[in-house]
This record gives C-alpha cells, sequence and structure tokens, in this order.
C-alpha cells in the first residue's frame, strides 16, 4: 500500500522533476563545468577564462557597475519604499499614491527601457529639450545632459529607471509589515513616554527589521542579474555594462562560450550567499 | 509551522496582510484623518472646529506635498509615453511631450497603424499571447501536481527534495542558456514554440512549486484525512478538494507567471534566435530600438500597445496581481 | 497619585457619539471600575484619559492640571493594555525600562527599578526573555510591571484580564487589587465583566451607550440599582424581571399580574408605590431572593407563589432552578437541601424585602435609597455640575433613549458620587476600613 502510494507520489512529481532537471540542474552543472574549456567547449583550459575577466579591464568595469547597482539602487529602493510606507499610511488616498507607484512593476523591462530612454532625449544646448530630463535641468538654467552617454551619469540614469521600477515592491511589502504592527504597541510606546522619533526608531524600526532583511536582500539578487534594462537602454556600451548582459555578449557576439560559461559562474558564486540566505529562512520558518 | 516575515508563503501574516489590502486597509481607514501629532497610530477621524482642521491641514502640507510630489513623479515618465504614442512624428522631435496640450490637432493614431503593420507589432502581440498562454497553463499544472505531492504525499525525502527547489528559485537562468541552447540544437527546438513553452514552464516552476506547497500545506489536515477515510484517493482528493480551495493562489501564480513570460526578453531572445515570425514584443521592440533609436512615434506606441495587457491585468484584478508579483519578486 | 475628573467630557467620532456628557470624579487612591457592555464607550473614556483619542468637548482634569491638549507621555500616566502591547524586540527587562530610558534615567538606576517592579510582580527570573517566549499570564505581569515601575499619578487598565483563562484570572484580580492597595495609587480600570468589578471596585461606574448610568461602590449598585440596565447588568446571575400592576389601598399593597400572581408588599416599600396604584410596573427580584418555602432565612419578609420547574442546576453549596411562569422564565437561586422535581410546579417564597420596582415607562428605579436607608441625608439631590448623566439613560431592552425628555420620575433617586464617597453608610465604611491592609503588610508575600 505504501510503496503503491509512494509510486503514485512519484508520478505526480515527475513532469516537474523532468522539467527542473532537464532546464535548471543539469545546465547549470554543465555551465560550470564549460567555464573550464575553451571558446566551444572541447579543450580543457582551467581558469583562463576566469583570469581573463578578472584582468580585462572592460570586464572589472562590469563588476564595477554591478557594485554600483547593488549599492545604490538596492539603498535608495530600500529607503524610498521605507518613507513612503510610513508616510502613506498617514493618508486617506494611500491606495492610490501605492498604486501609482506600484505600477511600474507590471510592465516589461523593455517597455520601461523605451520609456527611460525617452526621458534621457538629448538635444543640442540650441535646440529645445525633448526629454523631460534635460526639459527640467535646463530650465535651471544648466546644460543638457547626454544621460545615456555621458559615463559620469549614465549608471545612475540606468540605476533611476530600476528604481522607479521596483519602489512600488518594497513600498508595499514594508507597507504590509507596517500595517501587522499592533497600535496598541505604539500607544503603549506613547503612554511610556516616546516621542514620534522615538518610535520610529525603537519601535518601528527594529519591529520592521525582518521585512526590511527581506526586502533588501530580493533586491540584491535582482541587482547581481539585471539584464534587460541595460539590454535595451545602453547595450551595455558607454561603460553601463553589468554581468547578464556581459554574458550575452561572450555568447552572441564574441562566440565565446567558455568565457559566458565562467562569467555566468561568477554570477552565481555572487548569488549563493543569498540563496543560503533564502534555505536557512525557509529551514527556520517549518 | 512558525511565522517568519516572509512574504512569499501563502499562510504568511504579512502575506495575509497584502492579500486582503495591498491598497486598501479598511481598518485604518478610519484612522486616517489623524493629526499630525501622532503620524504612527491610530489618529481618530472625529468631528472637530474649523480652525483646528485648518491648522492640522497646515501641519500635514508638506506630507501631502512628498507623497503627491512622489506619485506625480511616478507618472510622469508612463504619461510621456502615452501622450508621444498619439504625437505626430515632426511634433515629438520638435517640441515637448507636455506642450502637446497646446496644439491638439497634432494627434494621430497613424503611429499604432505603423508599428501594428509596418514594424510588425501586430504579429508580435500574437505571438505574445501563443507563447504566454500556454506556457503559464504548463507551469500552474506541473507545479501543483508536484506540489501536492511535496505537502501530502509520501515521498521519500521529500523535505530535501523541496529545499532544492527553493535554491533553485533565485538560480540565475544565465547559467542554463549554453547546455539548454546546445539540447535545443540537437533536438530541433530552438526558434520554436515547444522549446520556449517548456523552458518558461521549467524556469516558473520552483517559485510555483514553492507558493503551492506553501499554501496546501496550510489547508486543514481534517478535511482530506476525512475525505481519505471515505474512500477518496489521491487523484480525487487533488482534483475535488485541493484545487478547488486553492483558487486564489493558483490565480496568483498564474498572473505572475503570465506576466513573467509576457514581460521576459532574454529567454525570448536566446531561444527563439533571430527567427522574427515567432518573436513576442518585447523582442521586436528591442529590435526597434536598435534600428530607430530615435524614431520616438515607433517607438512610444509600440512599447504603449506591449504595457496594454499588463495594465489591463492591474487594474482588474489587482489583488491577485499583487500578491502574484509580491510571490515573484524573489523569482530570478 | 492623584484625583482625576472628567467634567462633561463627549467623544464623537464622524456619525456616532461614544461618549457623552461624561463627568466623573474619581479620587485619589481610588480602584474605579468603569463597566459595561461592549461599545459602551468605557474604553473610550479610559483612551480620552490617556490621551490616546482626542477629547471632543469637555476638560479632564489630572490633579489640578487640564490635560486635554497634553501629550500622552507627559500626563504621568501608565496603561495596560488589553492584548500587554509588549514590544516584541525587546527583552523582558527593556521592556520595563523603555519608559525610564526615553526619560533619560540613568542605566544602573534603571536597572534596579526594574528589578524592583520585577520582585513585586514575580518576573524576576524572565527578565532577560523576550515576549515571545512568555505564557499569557506572564506577559499579562510583564505588562503590569511596565506600568508600576514609573511610579506614575493614574494607572489605567483596559480589560487587562480578558486573554488569560478562568483560573488564572481569579488569581490575577486578586494581585492587582493587591497592587492596588501596596501602591496607594489612583487605578481605573474598564471591564466588561462585572464579576471583575464587583470584586475590585472601591467605586463602580457602568456605563451604556456612551453615558454613565450610575455611580457607586459596588454594595450600593447591587442593593439600589438606579435603572434596570444597572439592575441587570449587576449581580450574577442577572435579576428577575415581571411586568406586574400595583393594586390594593394603603393598607394593603399588592403586585399582580395576569396569571395569578399577587404579591404583597412590605409596609415600608408602599409609599413609594402609591402613585403608582393600578399602573403596571416592572417588579425586579434576584434569583437568591427567591426561597424553597422550607429553608426561607429567617426575618425575612417573604410572599408565596409558583412557577413550574424547567430544569435544576445542582451546584454543590446552591442549586439553580429556572423557573415558568406563564411565559415569562426566570431563576432561582436556592438552598442545596431544596428537593424540585424538573417539568412539576412548585411553590416558592419571594423575599420582598429585597424587593426592586421600577417604572414601566422610564425603567427608573421607584424606591430612593433615603427612603430605605435613612442613615442617608434626605437632600441628596445632584448638583448639575457633578450629576450623573441628568435624566439620560437606557433602557435594558435596548431602545436607546439616550435623551429624554421628561425628567425622570424620581429624581433625588439618583446617586451623587461626591456625597457617597464621604457619607457612605456605615457597614460600608466598616467593610471598607477591614480591607485596607497597611502597606507593611500587604509587603510580606
Amino acid at each position: 500500500m505504501r510503496n503503491r502510494m509512494q509510486i503514485v507520489a512519484w508520478i505526480y512529481v515527475l513532469p516537474a522533476f523532468i522539467l527542473l532537471g532537464a532546464f535548471l540542474v543539469y545546465p547549470v552543472l554543465r555551465t560550470v563545468y564549460w567555464s573550464f574549456f575553451g571558446r566551444n567547449s572541447e579543450s580543457y583550459v582551467g581558469l583562463d577564462n576566469y583570469q581573463y575577466l578578472f584582468t580585462q579591464q572592460d570586464v572589472l568595469i562590469v563588476f564595477r557597475n554591478n557594485l554600483l547597482w547593488l549599492v545604490v539602487f538596492t539603498g535608495v529602493t530600500v529607503g524610498l519604499g521605507l518613507i513612503l510606507a510610513v508616510l502613506t499610511n498617514l493618508v486617506r488616498y494611500e491606495a492610490v499614491a501605492k498604486a501609482v507607484i506600484f505600477v511600474p512593476m507590471a510592465i516589461s523591462f523593455t517597455a520601461a527601457a523605451v520609456i527611460w530612454r525617452f526621458m534621457y532625449v538629448w538635444n543640442p544646448a540650441s535646440f529645445e529639450q525633448t526629454g523631460v530630463m534635460n526639459a527640467v535641468i535646463t530650465t535651471f538654467g544648466a546644460e543638457p545632459v547626454s544621460w545615456i552617454t555621458n559615463t559620469s551619469v549614465n549608471n545612475y540614469a540606468l540605476i533611476v529607471a530600476g528604481i522607479w521600477m521596483w519602489t512600488g515592491f518594497a513600498l508595499v511589502v514594508i507597507s504590509a509589515g507596517l500595517k501587522g504592527i499592533s497600535s496598541e504597541i505604539l500607544e503603549a510606546a506613547r503612554v511610556d513616554g516616546a516621542n514620534e522619533f522615538h518610535i520610529f526608531r525603537h519601535i518601528l524600526l527594529p519591529m520592521l527589521k525582518p521585512i526590511l532583511v527581506v526586502v533588501t536582500v530580493t533586491l540584491v539578487i535582482n541587482s547581481l542579474k539585471v539584464f534587460d534594462l541595460v539590454y535595451v537602454m545602453t547595450f551595455g556600451n558607454f561603460d553601463t555594462d553589468v554581468i547578464a548582459n556581459r554574458m550575452f555578449k561572450e555568447m552572441f557576439q564574441f562566440g565565446q562560450f567558455g568565457r559566458a560559461s565562467a562569467i555566468a559562474v561568477i554570477l552565481l558564486v555572487a548569488i549563493v550567499p543569498f540563496m543560503l540566505f533564502n534555505i536557512r529562512r525557509f529551514l527556520a520558518e517549518r | 509551522m512558525k511565522r517568519g516575515p516572509y512574504p512569499v508563503g501563502p499562510e504568511d501574516d504579512s502575506r495575509g496582510n497584502l492579500q486582503e489590502g495591498a491598497f486598501e486597509d479598511e481598518e485604518v481607514r478610519e484612522e486616517k484623518e489623524g493629526s499630525a501629532k501622532y503620524p504612527f497610530g491610530p489618529a481618530p477621524a472625529e468631528e472637530e472646529g474649523t480652525g483646528a482642521r485648518l491648522a492640522r491641514a497646515v501641519g500635514r502640507g508638506p506630507l501631502h506635498a512628498i507623497i503627491i510630489g512622489i506619485s506625480i513623479a511616478w507618472m510622469i515618465p508612463a504619461l510621456g509615453l502615452l501622450v508621444s504614442s498619439f504625437r505626430e512624428r515632426q511634433a515629438i522631435t520638435r517640441t515637448g511631450w507636455w506642450e502637446a496640450f497646446t496644439t491638439p490637432t497634432e494627434f494621430t493614431i497613424q503611429n499604432y497603424q505603423d508599428v501594428l503593420t509596418g514594424q510588425g507589432m501586430g504579429t508580435a502581440f500574437i505571438n505574445s499571447v501563443i507563447i504566454t498562454v500556454p506556457a503559464t497553463i504548463l507551469t500552474v499544472m506541473v507545479a501543483a501536481l508536484a506540489a501536492y505531492a511535496f505537502a501530502w504525499m509520501p515521498l521519500p525525502g521529500r523535505n530535501w527534495w523541496f529545499l532544492l527547489v527553493v535554491a533553485l528559485m533565485v538560480v540565475p537562468i544565465q547559467l542554463t542558456l549554453i547546455p539548454v541552447l546546445r539540447l535545443f540544437a540537437d533536438l530541433g527546438l530552438t526558434g520554436t514554440y515547444w522549446g520556449i513553452w517548456l523552458a518558461h514552464a521549467a524556469y516558473g516552476l520552483p517559485l510555483g512549486v514553492f507558493l503551492l506547497r506553501n499554501f496546501f500545506v496550510a489547508l486543514p489536515k481534517d478535511l482530506l484525512e476525512s475525505a481519505f477515510l471515505e474512500g477518496a484517493s489521491h487523484t480525487t482528493a487533488f482534483f475535488r478538494i485541493v484545487l478547488p480551495l486553492s483558487v486564489p493562489s493558483l490565480a496568483a501564480l498564474g498572473i505572475f507567471q503570465f506576466l513573467w513570460v509576457w514581460n521576459d526578453l532574454l529567454i525570448a531572445l536566446v531561444y527563439l534566435g533571430g527567427t522574427r515570425d515567432v518573436a513576442p514584443m518585447t523582442v521586436v521592440i528591442s529590435n526597434l530600438v536598435s534600428s530607430f533609436g530615435t524614431e520616438w512615434h515607433l517607438l512610444t506606441a509600440a512599447a504603449f500597445v506591449s504595457v496594454i495587457l499588463p495594465l489591463a491585468i492591474f487594474f482588474a484584478l489587482q489583488r491577485y496581481f499583487v500578491q502574484g508579483l509580491l510571490a515573484g519578486a524573489v523569482k530570478g | 497619585m492623584a484625583r482625576v475628573f472628567y467634567e462633561n467630557v463627549y467623544k464623537r467620532w464622524k456619525e456616532t457619539v461614544a461618549v457623552k456628557d461624561f463627568t466623573l470624579e474619581i479620587a485619589d487612591k481610588e480602584f474605579l471600575v468603569l463597566v459595561g457592555p461592549s461599545g459602551s464607550g468605557k474604553s473610550t473614556a479610559l483612551r480620552l484619559l490617556a490621551g490616546l483619542d482626542s477629547i471632543s468637548d469637555g476638560k479632564i482634569y489630572i490633579g489640578d492640571r487640564v490635560i486635554n491638549d497634553v501629550a500622552p507621555k507627559d500626563r504621568d500616566i501608565a496603561m495596560v493594555f488589553q492584548t500587554y502591547a509588549l514590544y516584541p524586540h525587546m527583552s523582558v527587562h527593556d521592556n520595563v525600562g523603555f519608559g525610564l530610558r526615553l526619560r533619560k534615567m540613568p542605566k544602573d538606576q534603571i536597572h534596579e527599578k526594574v528589578v524592583q517592579a520585577a520582585q513585586v510582580l514575580g518576573i524576576e527570573p524572565l527578565l532577560d526573555r523576550k515576549p515571545g517566549q512568555l505564557s499569557g499570564g506572564q506577559r499579562q505581569r510583564v505588562a503590569l510591571a511596565r506600568a508600576i515601575v514609573r511610579e506614575p499619578k493614574v494607572f489605567l487598565l483596559d480589560e487587562p484580564l480578558s486573554n488569560l483563562d478562568a483560573k488564572l484570572r481569579v488569581q490575577t484580580r486578586a494581585e492587582i487589587s493587591k497592587l492596588h492597595q501596596r501602591l496607594g495609587t489612583t487605578f481605573i480600570y474598564v471591564t466588561h465583566d462585572q464579576v471583575e468589578a464587583m470584586t475590585m471596585a472601591t467605586q463602580i461606574a457602568v456605563m451604556n451607550f456612551g453615558v454613565i448610568q450610575q455611580v457607586g461602590t459596588p454594595q450600593f449598585l447591587y442593593d439600589h440599582p438606579t435603572n434596570i440596565f444597572v439592575a441587570g447588568f449587576i449581580g450574577s446571575p442577572a435579576m428577575n424581571f415581571f411586568e406586574v400592576t400595583v393594586t390594593g389601598d394603603s393598607d394593603q399593597v399588592c403586585l399582580v399580574d395576569d396569571n395569578g400572581l399577587s404579591l404583597p408588599v412590605p409596609a415600608k416599600k408602599r409609599r413609594a408605590l402609591e402613585k403608582y396604584r393600578d399602573k403596571k410596573i416592572v417588579f425586579g427580584i434576584r434569583p437568591e431572593d427567591i426561597h424553597d418555602p422550607n429553608f426561607v432565612p429567617p426575618e425575612t419578609e417573604v410572599a408565596p407563589f409558583d412557577a413550574v420547574v424547567e430544569v435544576t442546576e445542582l451546584m454543590g453549596n446552591e442549586v439553580f432552578l429556572h423557573l415558568l411562569r406563564g411565559e415569562t422564565k426566570f431563576l432561582a437561586r436556592v438552598d442545596p437541601r431544596t428537593v424540585a422535581k424538573q417539568g412539576t410546579k412548585m411553590e416558592l417564597m419571594v423575599g420582598m424585602d429585597n424587593m426592586h420596582a421600577f417604572d414601566f415607562e422610564s425603567e427608573q428605579t421607584i424606591f430612593t435609597p433615603e427612603e430605605e436607608e435613612p442613615e442617608i441625608p434626605k437632600d441628596l439631590k445632584r448638583s448639575p455640575a457633578t450629576g450623573v448623566a441628568e435624566g439620560a439613560w437606557v433602557t435594558s431592552r435596548g431602545s436607546a433613549s439616550t435623551e429624554r425628555a421628561e425628567p425622570a420620575p424620581e429624581e433625588e433617586g439618583k446617586v451623587d458620587l461626591d456625597r457617597l464617597v464621604e457619607e457612605e453608610p456605615v457597614e460600608e465604611q466598616v467593610a471598607r476600613r477591614q480591607s485596607e491592609v497597611p502597606q507593611g503588610q500587604a509587603d510580606e508575600d
């Protein structure tokens, strides 16, 4: 009886296991293996691919850009999400404000890239500025900036597009956490003598900490994997390249399958700590 | 099961909140009128003199300014897209879209005709539907079967298997591209719908299994046990009891997977290759960007066509939508 | 340590009035219990005092200070919440010490006070734990410790026992009473449970529909409920009510109904009933004043009547009889030796000395305390300023006639809190003194 049940159980999970095995488990192992092979995966090259990547100037810029994404994108998105969660909690049109900020989550990065390329349109100073960003700064007397190609700002310009898309996520999750804090606790703190700053600092922040950690980890993982925005907005040109896009280039532009695999492995290694965090959290919840 | 602040599991507390009112929370609504004195607490709605109300409104001025300011800033990019998509080519290159309202004669729907027929967005829209719908159904079906086994069946080592699924949730799909591509080449699946359906189903599975298993586990044990006592088989229990009770989470997963596939660029780009006649809208738009980077009348119209369906879902099914998106946000 | 005074306080939400013309003086060191059914405004009244809701109209004083516009943190109050509202991320020690920390007290001093408070409540071994690791009873003690550590002028307790199981509730009730005696501070306690009110309070204020119905000592409220609502709310099991007609002349007054009931009224109660002759009134009698004819307590003036026994409940020390007369169901609480057969008619005796009578229309009591208790001065009239919700009260049938046009027939029957505090009946004063254990003695545990 039990054996028969087990067979039925295996039948239930079989389709999932076949798909996961064929499209995730096997390919990941294969990619790790091939990262030690040459461009066509035929000759073993040891760590050559990795050595190449960590010494190549433009690849180092790729890593720097991802770090920039990780810090700036994650930091600003979480911070803005927290502030907006606290503030929108105080007004009656909370639902509307949250919906407006959340909506970009629904659309594709591709569409968002078009939207933001359009925001960043640059015309020579003698012409009228048709991009919102340049129209705004020229109103204040500044010279128009070529947001996409100017290497001192373009990474941040891309990151802003990312923030525009993801703040809604941070806002909605943190806001839900905020609503989970019972009003009696805040009242108790108030009776205990806390002012609003004390309440934020000593009650809300510590109580929101677990949820802030979850949001941060999610955003960090996404910052490491960022691809579509960069692919459509700059294709990684003008020093804006990121790991995922560089891998795509190595694969389809340069035909370097060994190096492409090695980059993918580097991405995996960067994400593993957060994967472990997810697993630990999952185990703790059981 | 101990509850954590994890926004993913359906049985999670914070999740419950999201579900009930991601954007609306009846309980706090009454407390909203609240004074600036108590930003974090129940600030009572009440009758009061005009003087007090005025003083309060002034005190809350900066608060409203910040929230409304940011909300408007958030709408501007999308508004620019929408307005420009209806403007004539020359008008877009000549003046900013915000000036369009002064000369309404410039409005046209020519851009949409151009992208839908001339630039192949019409075919691409249909391709997107053909890719997305089966990929979504396949994911939900396979995930539900596996999730049920993980939750209720005597699968040896099921906790370890499940842990593997949790780990796979955040694996970057970049790691799978090259081997899968070679596999597809061997099997002749490159550039076919079958290839991309299976790929999307597989990539959506870890999250799907995770979500549904957590939901299934939370179903009352008595319910299933009484069904078994009455002679129900696992198949009966799955189709007659578990699935009907799980419609909300199936919907959430379905919506997330639908949007994920609909909005995907990378997988379509890699596995469909350059095959134009099966390319979804995201691929077509990115091609448009690289070939007509400044033809904004085409780009804005094309981009808008691609966001219509997600926006419609957002406004029609807000609750499931938010739930699904939040659940899937951890996915790669 | 301070007196608390609510002066004509109103709390209006958008369309509803949660607290209406609320006037109440709570003397220093009093243990006042605000009791009423849910939605009666008792919690709101407390939250107004705490500063958690704003006052729509009127004034609240703590000591001599009007605190309407004072922030909660500056009111020198402490509050125990129904859910305890412990800070989940802080240890018990930090929970208790949080208020002191906010007041910038030096760390070692905080520690000393926290340990002291923990000793009082017997939670010293728990100081390093987080609230999540505590049982309900332990959390409750932590909440109490957090309140006492700051030595506030006034303690507010909002249904603090409602999340405890029955046994723990009884135990904690006694401990809170002890804490009150020991601290010698004003306590204001909100509950929907009249047993808590009766057992702990030195003064009870009964509320319904946002209005104070009656204020007084537990015994006084039990003996002299001012209207049907209070009569039915205070005392358990609740008072029985019958619709009867007053008949007879000045020598012989009887209460009769259509089912052949005829109860002679004792001499000292007749005068008040005179003007109700041939009119309908509501007759009230507590279950403990209905007796088995074989076990009537001595010196009780009784009247016989009969009823059908529907159910008997043996409690060991007493028997509850569920009785039926006509269509009126009622309850008697009789001697345990009583033999009653279910489904049969039974002869019973009503202790008419303890009868209550209420105006049929206004549901206000017909008897006034001073008519029966000569030691209370005759001129006991409410002053307009401190009066308990003038003629505004609510029927037990739930018709919310909070605003009655004509004054209640027996205006002087209402109770003046001030006077009662000063001039409570002698027996009660004695009882009170007995219960006031000197501080030193209470310390010994």
